[in-house]
């Protein structure tokens, strides 16, 4: 069976590594971002299954961003082939603001949102209920 | 101030009895009189009627006692008149001309009265003549000396001309057959005699009686004014009493300046008050508290210090009355002052540590109202607004460094967090194994990196709470929701139930408030952190077979959280520090040697953000008892009631 595709976008390098030594010991194969700019450069060259987005990035908002680009409604978008790919975000700003966010189809259109930061195991669990095991 | 004007009297508080008593005391004291004299006169009547009686049938004398009991009856009959009129004056309130008025009606037909009671029973001869000093004296009680002495010289010109009348035969002789042995009314020397000794008699009797009334109705004057002007120092030191509570129960700056121009005003009589308070550059005065002033007259303009007279004035420490404040020179802004009606200004200074830092202003709308108690008073109120003020000032400048901490240390622990979070993430990485297998000394030094770096963690995430309490980041986020209390608490207590049974520990939810819908609004994050954080100390500090307690109660729109415990307690020296950032008593320390020391300072400031106050109360080795009291929140309407809580 052909191994699932994860891109990990994050702006913190160490964070990466060791998300993507947790998310590769699951089986998954994982391309990394250090941002959205990069985000973008990578993406035609692969075909993901999930990706997994930090929110502040290049922007403190960076993140909600790109998510809202992905899931544009408008066929000729850049993104429009990506649109039915999952995304997880990961975030502190649950702990640094006084926002609070859950999914949600108009305003954040991701699947799952993971609370920063990201105890071991928990990431793999969330990736596998979100698209199964590779 | 007992010559008040009306105006200033309507916005007199009612605390103590109103000052118009000074009025209806002297009503209060006529009606009295007139009460008396009829009460005598119910006594003379049944005494001439009895008198008239025992004369005709012990004494055996002849005397007109048909007469005498017809004047008798008459008596009785004019007098049940006056007690009704009495009665029904009193009801009425009537003014004291009404009982002028009728004091004047009793003391004709007395006199009348007394003139044929004299005539029947003798004229010159008769000892009953001797009875008009009695009517001389009441008549110098009712009415002025001179009609006292006009009233001496009247019974005297009465009988002198019934005795010259019988003497001269021109008016029948009515004497008591038996009494004296020969009549004495054709006796000119015995009839000019005793004119003599009843007109001296009569004057000087005039004279004493209404000397003594004089001064009696002097002394009633002066107790009424007395009792004016204790009213109004009874007034004022209540309302100092007042401004010296507000002292003490709060230091909300604005509360505490509301609350003393309002009681200025209210007490001084006057329809206005202003403070004035020096700003920041220390050159300008603003306003900062009014109470009675127009907008308009506010927005009047700057009220400087290099510009403004008065305010110089004042500012060197003196009080200034300005009587006619229109016509002052000290004035600086004239036509406004005239367009608000203003006529009169009393201006004292707020003098702190440092010298004067505002001003104290009561305005009144009639020239010369504000006199030297005034003065004093305005500067006793001065004075403990003063210490109110500047108490009120240092406690603001400490809230806003307390929230300046806090934001600092916001900004530091988010610097800390994301590399901290790495390294437990590179740390894990590696004990899982990814990497190969480790040594056991290895896994054995990454164990005790991780621990570390747990504590790190767990400080920076209590940091980030505690300065989210300071900074009221997380209540004012926009989520305060209105929810049902006892659930909140319910739920908080079944989140404890299992770690509590665990632990083998007596733990129960006393509601004593069993389904009444007492409401809470907060944020529902941070009242269950509080909970959390409360019951969960109680269960960790209280050993096995031990027992903790969650009851709930509400009064008067206070609602009463208690979590009790009877755990290891608080020893006394740590009681004092108890909530402070990082402290630990060393009997928690001992028992459980990781822990943050924040947890209760969190929570500290989380009451206080929703309004609410912790206190606690323990004894060392015998348990502890922590109570959050905060203010119960309207029954939501319908609409938004499905907010219940979220189970």
């Amino acid at each position: 069976m052909k191994k699932k595709v994860i891109l990990l976008v994050d702006d913190d390098e160490d964070l990466r590594l060791s998300l993507r030594l947790e998310l590769e010991s699951g089986g998954f194969i994982v391309y990394e971002a250090g941002g959205v700019g990069e985000a973008a450069q990578v993406l035609p060259k692969i075909t993901p299954d999930l990706i997994v987005l930090d929110v502040m990035m290049e922007t403190p908002t960076a993140g909600f961003q790109f998510a809202l680009e992905l899931r544009d409604k408008d066929p000729n978008s850049t993104w429009s082939q990506y649109a039915q790919v999952p995304i997880l975000l990961l975030t502190a700003i649950h702990r640094m603001t006084p926002f609070r966010f859950e999914p949600d189809d108009e305003y954040l259109p991701v699947e799952e949102i993971i609370e920063k930061p990201v105890d071991h195991g928990v990431l793999l669990e969330k990736v596998r209920n979100l698209i199964g095991r590779p | 101030m007992i010559s008040e004007s009306s105006s200033r009297e309507k916005v007199a508080p009612t605390i103590l009895p109103d000052a118009r008593g000074q009025a209806s005391l002297i009503e209060a004291e006529l009606s009295n009189s007139v009460a008396w004299l009829i009460r005598i006169r119910w006594l003379a009547a049944i005494g001439v009627i009895l008198a008239t009686w025992i004369v005709t049938t012990v004494f055996d004398l002849e005397v007109y006692s048909h007469v005498l009991l017809g004047i008798g009856a008459a008596i009785l009959a004019y007098n049940s008149g006056f007690y009704w009129r009495n009665r029904l004056m009193e009801e009425a309130k009537a003014p004291a001309s009404a009982y002028q008025q009728l004091v004047k009606w009793q003391v004709a037909l007395d006199w009348m009265a007394m003139i044929l009671l004299v005539h029947f029973s003798g004229g010159i001869e008769s000892p009953v003549a001797l009875f008009f000093i009695f009517h001389i004296i009441i008549v110098s009680i009712f009415f002025s000396p001179r009609a006292a002495l006009a009233s001496a010289v009247l019974a005297s010109v009465l009988l002198a001309v019934n005795a010259g009348l019988e003497y001269a035969g021109m008016l029948p002789h009515a004497g008591v057959e038996g009494f004296l042995e020969a009549p004495l009314y054709r006796q000119g020397m015995y009839v000019a005699a005793t004119l003599f000794f009843f007109a001296s008699t009569s004057l000087i009797a005039a004279y004493l009686a209404s000397s003594i009334e004089r001064n009696l109705r002097q002394r009633e004057q002066e107790v009424v004014q007395l009792s004016g002007q204790l009213h109004q120092t009874g007034l004022r030191l209540q309302t100092l009493n007042e401004a010296a509570r507000t002292v003490n129960s709060t230091l909300e700056l604005k509360e505490v300046l509301n609350r003393l121009v309002e009681s200025t005003a209210r007490v001084m009589g006057v329809q206005a008050c202003s403070i004035r308070l020096l700003d920041k550059s220390g050159l300008n005065l603003e306003p900062v508290a009014i109470y009675g002033l127009s907008q308009a007259y506010l927005d009047k303009g700057p009220v400087s210090l290099a510009s403004n007279l008065l305010a110089r004035e004042v500012f060197s420490g003196k009080v200034v009355n300005l009587p006619d404040a229109l016509n002052s020179p000290l004035l600086q802004y004239r036509e406004e002052a005239q367009q608000e009606g203003i006529r009169a200004i009393l201006s004292a200074p707020l003098l702190g540590k440092d010298g004067p830092f505002g001003v104290i202003r009561a305005y009144a709308m009639t020239p010369g109202c504000f006199d030297q108690q005034d003065e004093v008073f305005l500067v006793a109120m001065a004075s403990q607004g003063s210490s109110a003020i500047e108490n009120a000032l240092a406690y603001q400048t400490i809230e806003e460094l307390d929230q300046e901490k806090g934001r600092f240390i916001r900004m530091v622990t988010h610097e800390l967090r994301s590399p901290v979070g790495v390294i437990r993430n590179l740390l894990s990485t590696l004990k899982a194994g990814y990497m190969g297998d480790l040594p056991g000394q290895g896994v054995d030094l990454l164990n005790r990196a991780s621990r570390r770096l747990e504590y790190l963690q767990k400080l920076i995430d209590d940091l980030l709470d505690l300065a989210a309490g300071k900074t009221g980041v997380l209540a004012w986020g926009g989520d305060l929701e209105t929810l049902l209390m006892e659930r909140l608490v319910e739920q908080a207590v079944q989140r404890f139930e299992v770690t509590a049974r665990q632990k083998d520990l007596n733990f129960r939810f006393d509601n004593s408030i069993g389904g009444q819908g007492v409401w809470i609004k907060v944020n529902r994050e941070v009242f269950d952190m509080v909970l959390d954080n409360l019951i969960s100390n109680a269960i960790k500090y209280t050993a096995p077979g031990g027992n903790v307690t969650v009851s709930i109660g509400v009064n008067e729109g206070v609602i009463n959280i208690l979590i009790e415990d009877t755990g290891i307690g608080i020893p006394a020296e740590s009681m004092g520090q108890l909530f402070y950032e990082f402290y630990r008593a060393p009997n928690a320390r001992a028992l459980e040697p990781s822990g943050t020391g924040l947890g209760l300072a969190i929570v500290k400031e989380y009451v206080k953000r929703m309004n609410g106050h912790i206190t606690v109360e323990s004894r060392e080795n015998q348990g502890s008892c922590f109570s959050v009291t905060l203010p119960a929140a309207p029954t939501p309407d319908i609409e938004s009631a499905d907010n219940q809580p979220r189970s």
